[in-house]
């Protein structure tokens, strides 16, 4: 398997990859949508009763959400992650919470205004790393009188426990695309070109070429036989060359992303040769 | 009501693009142009910012 970059940013990424098989690829793809752990808030506890703020005055601990709906997107905001940390119960604090597992945050606000993601401050005083870097997603919003306060713990899981530790999303691949023109066959008609929705075909004085091979995406309309009358044009995916992109919420850096899938998933091929040996033997 | 955080079909964060959407399209830009300027490229993420109703003020005095 050999990758090739195409596109490499922050959150997104699009490479080829060649010399492999839809097999393996798909796996890739499904290590890369359930398997990359992150931090994501999973215990949020909320003061309850009346809350005073530093000049005296008091609201109450209310909101027009209720205080799950609160906890559930606190858990959704993509929370910066070190791989190096621990899952809680595999954390030699043996899952009581330490600093290895686990980050802390408050979220102190008092009405009428907007809470956003950015209110969350890590319980660790400056310490800029795990400040959550999307500060405008909106949480709640607050009335006059109301206000909330609440401490959120983040830990770290896989998307197989809970979609707020996907990592990767818009994860997708395709066959590489090769569309040739039989020019002996090709009668210059054109009718494929309007077919084409990602507009591979264009006319090049009066012959029909291909333009934009590398957007196709195999649809077979152009290769109907009520388009192209003359069976000319050839579209095949090849089977051991792709196209694969997606990109990441955030938490983690595509790249980051990217190089612990290939390592988790040649730990599971190596777990899986083990105990294929055991069973011969 | 509020914005949700993600899309719903493929857990891209589109929570913090709304108020900057909205914004831009009452300063009189193409929603299309905003939108692809956002980010937002898929057709599940588009829907969740052109098709919310913030109507969470009105729950306010209720909370
Ligand atoms: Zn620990
Ligand atoms: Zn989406």
């Amino acid at each position: 398997m050999d990758i090739d970059i195409l596109e490499l940013t922050e959150t997104q990424a699009r490479f080829k990859v060649t010399n492999t098989s839809p097999e393996v690829i798909n796996a890739l793809r499904r290590v890369l949508l359930s398997e990359i752990p992150k931090m994501a808030i999973d215990v949020v506890e909320f003061h309850l009763g009346p809350i005073k703020d530093a000049d005296g005055r008091e609201f109450e601990s209310v909101s027009p959400l209720f205080d799950e709906i609160v906890a559930h997107r606190l858990g959704l905001v993509p929370i910066p992650t070190d791989l190096s940390m621990k899952e809680k119960d595999k954390c030699d604090c043996g899952g009581e919470g330490c600093p290895s597992c686990m980050i802390g945050y408050s979220l102190f606000k008092t009405g009428p205004c907007d809470v956003y993601s950015g209110d969350l401050l890590p319980l660790t005083e400056g310490d800029a790393s795990v400040r959550v870097k999307d500060e405008l997603i909106p949480i709640v919003r607050l009335g006059e009188g109301q206000a909330i306060l609440v401490y959120a713990f983040a830990e770290m899981g896989t998307g197989k426990k809970h979609a707020k530790w996907q990592v990767a999303n818009g994860v997708g691949y395709k066959y590489l695309p090769s569309v040739k023109i039989d020019a002996s066959k090709c009668d210059n008609g054109g009718t494929c070109i309007p077919i084409c929705p990602k507009k591979v075909f264009a006319k090049e004085g009066n012959k029909v070429k291909v333009v934009n091979e590398g957007d196709c995406i195999l649809c077979m309309a152009c290769t109907d036989e009520n388009i192209c009358k003359t069976g000319a044009i050839k579209v095949v995916g090849d089977p051991t060359k792709f196209i694969f992109e997606f990109e990441t919420d955030g938490s983690l850096s595509a790249k980051d992303t990217l190089m612990k899938g290939l390592e988790l998933l040649h730990q599971k091929f190596e777990d899986f040769k083990e105990q294929v040996s055991t069973l011969e033997a | 009501m509020i914005i949700p955080v993600r899309c719903f079909t493929c857990g891209k964060v589109i929570g913090s693009s709304y108020q900057t959407f909205v914004k831009r399209v009452q300063m009189g830009e193409d929603p299309k142009e905003v939108l692809d300027d956002l980010g937002l490229t898929r057709y599940c993420c588009r829907r969740m910012i052109i098709s919310h109703s913030d109507l969470l003020e009105e729950l306010i005095p209720l909370g």
